[in-house]
């Protein structure tokens, strides 16, 4: 989990995406229990029902499911269900603001494409 | 109605002048149990004032305080679930304040049925308070140590804070906002905390209440109140386009380079996306400003 949380958005949507990430890197794994709200509220100094919120909005997801009296756990699954919402998302939240900022750069439809074509090129040399 | 729903504070139709100065006026407002509150307002805004007459240590001039729909006005059996932990004077009418911190939390622990000494105990180890002291003898800091501890281990179902964070330094305040959480986590119990240092507490306020001038201006989750919030800024011609149609709380010009400070819902803002302007988010603090500043902020 990142160190500390921005005012840049809600902090229930920065809880959920910290999970999200962790789940992604594997720090927590399918059927793995995550922290607790409690947990979380002491280790970032939130109110518990904010944490409380950002767990119900992964749980409503599909990306973790309550065990009664337990606590909450990484569903099966919840890695590719994590990657499929952001795939959703990835039109809107990076395509979109790019081909805005390529435009009022005053670049062309075709040399955006060749950035990107070039960027994935160097990106699979990295490989 | 809230009103008879058990545990909750309501306040009706609260006025309260202290001599011409109006500082309360015609104020509605509901505490709802298991909930903390942050109490957000300027200087005279007349916090200090609203918890006083929530508490019964005020009188009113009209309206109702009621808890379980009863008025708390000398009525023990609310009195016993109400903590209002005040700040501590190093002097009083009489000359100093030679009041042992003993001797204080003893008549504190005599006030509430719930009183818990060992917990009060543990706090005063942890603060490295010396119960000998006289409350003169006590830094600011030391003695906002004092009203938390009191107000901690009161125990009280509804515990309320005037500016617990005032005079501590950085690490303390952290400490108590997890000594907050911690109590919170433990007992559900409601508590209303009033601060001036508004952006490391918002975290920590499930809903936050904002008094101005006497009134409620608003009360309701945080993070609901934060999201209908927004900068916009570009060149003038568009941002004016833009804002059409939102609420405008206040502008800043530099030359054609236009600021503005919006409140809609992001429905509306969908078409700002579309412009060539951006869009940045408030946090709690810039909203305060942007309610409460009537002006006299610095753009």
């Amino acid at each position: 989990m990142r160190g500390s949380l921005s005012d840049q958005s809600l902090i229930y949507l920065q809880i959920a995406s910290m999970l999200e990430d962790d789940i992604l890197r594997g720090v927590y794994r399918e059927e793995e229990q995550v922290p607790s709200t409690n947990e979380l509220a002491r280790a970032y100094n939130i109110n518990p029902a904010t944490a409380a919120k950002g767990i119900n909005l992964l749980v409503a997801d599909g990306v973790l499911y309550k065990r009664r009296g337990i606590g909450m756990f990484v569903a099966p699954g919840a890695g590719e269900k994590v990657m499929e919402k952001r795939r959703a998302a990835f039109y809107e939240s990076y395509i979109r603001p790019l081909v805005r900022e390529s435009r009022s750069l005053g670049l062309g439809g075709q040399a955006l494409l060749d950035l990107v074509s070039r960027a994935v090129k160097e990106g699979e040399n990295d490989l | 109605m809230t009103t008879t729903m058990d545990g909750v504070l309501s306040a009706r139709g609260v006025c309260k002048s202290y001599g011409a100065l109006e500082v309360l006026k015609d104020l509605d407002l509901d505490i709802l149990p298991g909930k903390i509150y942050g109490l957000i307002g300027r200087n005279g805004a007349g916090k200090t004032t609203l918890l006083g007459v929530l508490t019964a240590q005020n009188t009113l001039d009209s309206g109702s305080v009621t808890l379980d729909g009863e008025p708390v006005w000398e009525n023990q059996r609310a009195l016993d679930k109400l903590c209002f932990s005040r700040e501590l004077q190093a002097s009083l009418f009489t000359g100093q304040n030679t009041l042992k911190v003993r001797h204080y939390l003893r008549s504190a622990a005599a006030f509430w049925p719930g009183w818990d000494q060992a917990y009060a105990d543990r706090l005063l180890r942890e603060f490295r308070l010396d119960p000998k002291k006289k409350i003169c003898q006590l830094s600011k800091g030391q003695m906002s140590m004092v009203t938390i501890l009191l107000a901690l281990a009161s125990r009280a179902p509804i515990t309320i804070l005037d500016e617990p964070a005032a005079g501590l330094d950085v690490v303390m305040r952290e400490r108590f906002y997890q000594l907050l959480l911690e109590d919170y986590a433990e007992t559900g119990r409601t508590f209303l905390v009033s601060t001036h240092i508004i952006e490391e507490a918002a975290s920590v306020f499930e809903d936050v209440i904002i008094l101005d001038e006497g009134k409620i201006l608003e009360s309701c989750p945080t993070e609901e109140l934060i999201a209908q919030f927004h900068y916009i800024s570009g060149h003038e011609d568009e941002v004016d386009r833009v804002c059409r149609g939102l609420q405008v709380l206040s502008t800043h010009q530099m030359g054609r380079h236009k600021t503005c400070a919006v409140r809609g819902e992001m429905v509306k803002l969908r078409d700002a996306e579309a412009a060539d302007v951006d869009i940045a988010p408030m946090n709690l603090q810039k909203v305060f400003v942007a309610l409460c500043g009537h002006g006299d902020e610095q753009p």
